[in-house]
């Protein structure tokens, strides 16, 4: 369907990225790689920074110095919807869903593949009805995908609230994305559905050869996943490496996992 | 591969009915049902933008009056003296240009905010129509040329007599109404259905979500508000053309809000409900005129006295109405006729196909002595 | 010279009455987040009071029935209509349409009573001018802008130092927060409606006072005009609120007062020119003069 998913995605790279809200520095030049097709999470306490970094990432926050590259794109100082069309796609901490099916929110990940504007929409144009009819059925494969098949014309408002979440990951991966943002996936879910995640994380990162960057105060979940990790506190990054470095690593012990390492969401 | 047809066969009837209607409606009837076709047209444009794209405005007025003397202009003299049919369509992009002029505005500013913006347009736009009278005639306004294709006037001349009944200018009208309306609805459809509805719709639920979606945001923003505009021109054309006169106290604030009323007692976000509020809005004065002396605490009109008049009446309930709606049945007749629907067929059991849905459920109050009335021709 | 001072002392006049109005909207909109679209209604209401009790009541007894009235009739339309799902924020958008459906009503019931007459409202200034300097300016004029001035700095007053002013200003900047502290919002928000009807009211006397020649049907129409000035100062600000004010009176005066020099832009351009600033400043600063960014609340 798209032939850029074909080819390994490039390096996300962060460097020295800086943001300040009213004198408060949420982020202090933080820098880290995502290696092409690699899980990089990022974590760290509440309020650490990781929510404004995917906010940066995503183009809703600009820096006030450093930059985010894709490959050889700048990704910083592009607007949301241009960053999402060079296949940058997001989750969000909080559900945000918009009204609809299933599918009404998988076919408005597929916006930025289709091009069907407002005449041709309007006028029920031949290619506006196949582009449609195309992507619907490629919204469909994803959706059966996470496993949300069997509610892809069933309305958001009446799902789970795991489901909802799983429409949120569908919903970026509609998009076709090179890289993957996912804010606290399986927060607020139970057992299985961690699982079921954590699998559908696993299974398309291996079958659409994405990058993902994670940000989740799962544990289990991040070790499980993860190939590398950097820790965030207070906006600075204090460690990088591997998951069984990290845990190792006396800084992260005190700043992070001491504060307790299973805490909730809630940021 | 059935559901087009099935869905066509559902249509078939009150498509036919109102196919038929001009054949039994004296003018009166016709006259309501030509300015609450009118309205549907302008409402499913300003439902496009409230309902779906969540920006308010109380600048509709101002672009159905510039498709009114956009028409008149384009087909009039003073004016351009072009064929009619052409300076119908460039009315429309004329107001649809007009939305475009508006859209720095209308791209950046959201929600209710907008609402206060598009409240200069209404001002700004009255206050242009009473001065710039070399164009619209100032106060007084002006005559609006017919309605010709071809040979074939919109108008009582030349005669036309279809099946034994004399078709005057209502008549011909009612069907030019009936195809605007058609496109007007088929092409709404087209969007809501589409890849822009769906982004309008994620704009208005959450900026972010849409945005990081790849939609962009304030282009959409404009966008949704040209649609409406375009919408509103062609509303005001056939408005003129049904009114054959155009003149600039029409286009007043209490218009825009009797767009806004329309569309929230239909419900917001859908087309039906747009064309249900504005036929109950457009009608319910109209009819409350006509029988007023038959209606309790109804003055006729004319009479000064303190009572209350018919269109007075007429304001008083939908101005309730609106009030009544938002807060105890958010989605407005659409909804509620959606949970009739379901609670009927949940009675009489699955298999039979719900009632027919007519081009909104117009719920005009027919008393039943006149609707059996014989048709009498008052041109 | 003497045009100049005219239309300066007009201007202020007649944006310290919209600052009244404007200040409505701003206080409303900080409880709330609503736009509160009846409020020229409101206005219409309190000068219609004035106008039918004064000759019982005499001017300043009308004068306080009419305010308290209004002001009351407004909480009563925030407690009993808008509140109904609770004093939630997020309803905003909806309540902010319910108001329009307010409006419509008092609007018409108003009309209906004042019909094409136009009501006195019997205040003490009549057709009294003063002479100050080279100027001749109207007592109803020189009492707008006293009375405005020492009302609005009450206004102040509680915004700054009473209990009720600040549960306003939390509220405002964060609803929650401002519930878990113990702030009672609906109350809070009733209170900044009643305000608001009441200043209403107020602003009545003076849009109806002279020169104007007396109350119309159409008289509320012209808190509208309040509208651009509350948005020029951000919506959120009272003093955005009162400099937005200053800022379309004295440029509908001085458009008004320089029309025979502007004749190509049609007569009664000062009426609008508030509304062409609103658009000049909208474009420029989509948040207002004043609105930070993000002061706008989604």
């Amino acid at each position: 369907m798209n032939d850029r998913t074909t080819a390994p995605p490039p390096a996300l790279a962060v460097r020295d990225v800086t943001v300040r809200f009213a004198g408060l520095t949420a982020l202090d030049a933080v820098s880290f790689t995502v290696a092409p097709g690699s899980v990089h999470a990022l974590i760290g306490p509440n309020g650490a920074g990781k929510s404004t970094c995917f906010n940066v990432l995503s183009g809703l926050c600009r820096p006030a110095a450093g930059r985010v590259l894709l490959g050889d794109t700048e990704l910083t100082g592009r607007p949301p919807h241009r960053i999402a069309a060079l296949g940058v796609a997001r989750t969000f901490q909080n559900i945000v869903t918009t009204a609809g099916t299933v599918a009404d929110n998988l076919m408005l990940g597929r916006h930025a593949l289709s091009r069907a504007g407002f005449t041709a929409s309007a006028l029920g144009l031949p290619r506006a009805r196949r582009e449609q009819r195309e992507h619907l059925a490629r919204a469909r494969e994803i959706a059966e995908l996470v496993g949300l098949g069997a509610h892809f014309d069933a309305p958001v408002a009446l799902l789970s609230y795991g489901d909802r979440k799983r429409v949120e990951l569908a919903r970026a991966l509609c998009l076709e994305p090179r890289v993957l943002l996912l804010d606290e996936p399986v927060a607020g879910m139970n057992g299985a559905e961690r699982a079921r995640t954590a699998e559908v994380v696993g299974t398309v990162r291996e079958q659409l050869g994405l990058s993902v960057v994670l940000v989740e105060h799962d544990m289990g979940l991040v070790m499980r996943l993860a190939d590398e990790v950097t820790v965030l506190d207070f906006g600075r990054p204090i460690a990088h490496g591997t998951p069984d470095e990290v845990r190792r690593h006396p800084e992260v012990l005190r700043a992070y996992l001491g504060t307790g390492a299973d805490e909730e969401d809630a940021a | 591969m059935s559901d087009p047809i099935r869905r066509t066969v559902r249509l078939l009837p009150p498509v036919l009915l109102l196919v038929a209607l001009p054949f039994y409606l004296d003018a009166f009837w016709l006259r309501i049902g030509l300015f609450s076709m009118a309205a549907a047209i302008g409402a499913v444009g300003l439902g496009l933008l409230c309902g779906t794209a969540g920006q308010l405005s109380l600048g509709h007025a101002f672009f159905l009056a510039v498709g009114a003397y956009g028409y008149t202009w384009f087909a009039g003299d003073p004016g351009l003296g072009l064929p009619p049919l052409l300076a119908l369509l460039l009315a429309v992009l004329l107001a649809g240009a007009a939305g475009g002029l508006f859209s720095p505005v209308a791209g950046r500013v959201k929600g209710i905010y907008l609402g206060v913006a598009t409240l200069a347009l209404v001002f700004l736009g009255h206050h242009v129509l009473l001065t710039a009278d070399s164009v619209t005639g100032g106060f007084n306004g002006r005559s609006v040329p017919p309605l010709t294709v071809g040979s074939f006037a919109f108008d009582l001349e030349p005669q036309l007599v279809v099946l034994g009944v004399p078709f005057g200018a209502e008549e011909r009208l009612w069907y030019l109404g009936l195809a605007l309306f058609a496109l007007t609805w088929w092409t709404a459809r087209g969007l809501l259905r589409g890849r822009p509805g769906r982004a309008l719709t994620a704009l208005r639920d959450s900026e972010t979500a849409a945005s990081v979606m790849g939609v962009d945001v304030a282009r959409y923003r404009s966008a949704a508000f040209v649609v409406s505009s375009m919408y509103a021109g062609l509303a005001g054309a056939f408005l003129a053309l049904a009114f054959r006169r155009v003149v600039p106290d029409y286009f007043g604030l209490t218009l825009s809000v009797d767009y806004l009323a329309m569309i929230v007692i239909g419900g917001l976000g859908s087309v039906a409900g747009a064309t249900a509020g504005a036929v109950f809005v457009t009608a319910l004065p109209l009819l409350m005129t006509r029988y007023a002396d038959q209606l309790p605490l109804v003055a006729s009109p004319g009479t000064t006295d303190g009572g209350v008049g018919p269109t007075e009446a007429a304001r008083y309930l939908y101005g309730a109405a609106i009030v009544v709606i938002l807060l105890f049945a958010p989605d407005g007749l659409h909804g509620l006729v959606r949970r009739l629907r379901a609670r009927l067929r949940r009675r009489t059991g699955p298999g039979r196909p719900p009632s027919a849905a007519a081009p909104g459920p117009a719920p005009a109050p027919t008393p039943s002595a006149s609707a059996v009335r014989t048709k009498e021709h008052t041109p | 010279m003497t045009a100049f001072l005219d239309n300066t002392l007009s201007g202020l006049a007649l944006g310290a009455v919209y600052a009244l109005v404007a200040l409505g909207f701003v206080v409303i909109f900080k409880a709330s987040g609503v736009l509160n679209f009846a409020q020229g209604s409101l206005l219409l209401l309190g000068g219609y009071l004035v106008a039918v009790l004064h000759d019982d009541l005499g001017f300043a007894g009308a004068l306080a029935v009419a305010v308290l009235a209004t002001g009351l009739l407004a909480g009563a339309v925030d407690r009993l209509l808008l509140q109904r799902g609770g004093p939630d924020p997020a309803a905003a958008p909806v309540q902010t349409i319910v108001t329009i459906g307010v409006d419509i009503v008092l609007v018409t019931e108003l009309s209906r009573r004042i019909g094409g007459d136009l009501l006195s409202l019997g205040d003490p200034w009549g057709d009294a001018v003063t002479e100050i300097g080279p100027v001749t300016v109207a007592d109803s004029r020189i009492a707008a802008i006293a009375v405005s001035a020492v009302v609005i700095g009450a206004v102040f007053a509680l915004f700054r130092f009473t209990p009720w002013g600040l549960s306003l200003r939390a509220a405002a900047e964060d609803t929650e927060a401002a519930a878990l502290m113990g702030v009672r919002l609906s109350r809070v928000r009733m209170l900044a409606w009643c305000l608001a009807g009441a200043l209403a009211a107020l602003a009545a006397v003076f849009l109806a006072a002279f020169p104007a020649p007396g109350l119309e049907r159409t008289t509320g129409q012209i808190a509208l005009k309040a509208f651009p000035a509350a948005i020029l100062g951000g919506m959120a600000s009272p003093a955005g609120a009162l400099a937005g004010s200053l800022v379309i009176g004295l440029t509908e005066a001085f458009v008004a007062g320089y029309q025979s020099d502007l004749h190509v832009l049609g007569e009664g351009v000062g009426d609008v020119a508030p509304y062409a600033v609103m658009i000049a400043v909208l474009l420029v600063r989509p948040t207002g003069l004043f609105g930070a960014k993000g002061a706008v609340r989604v």
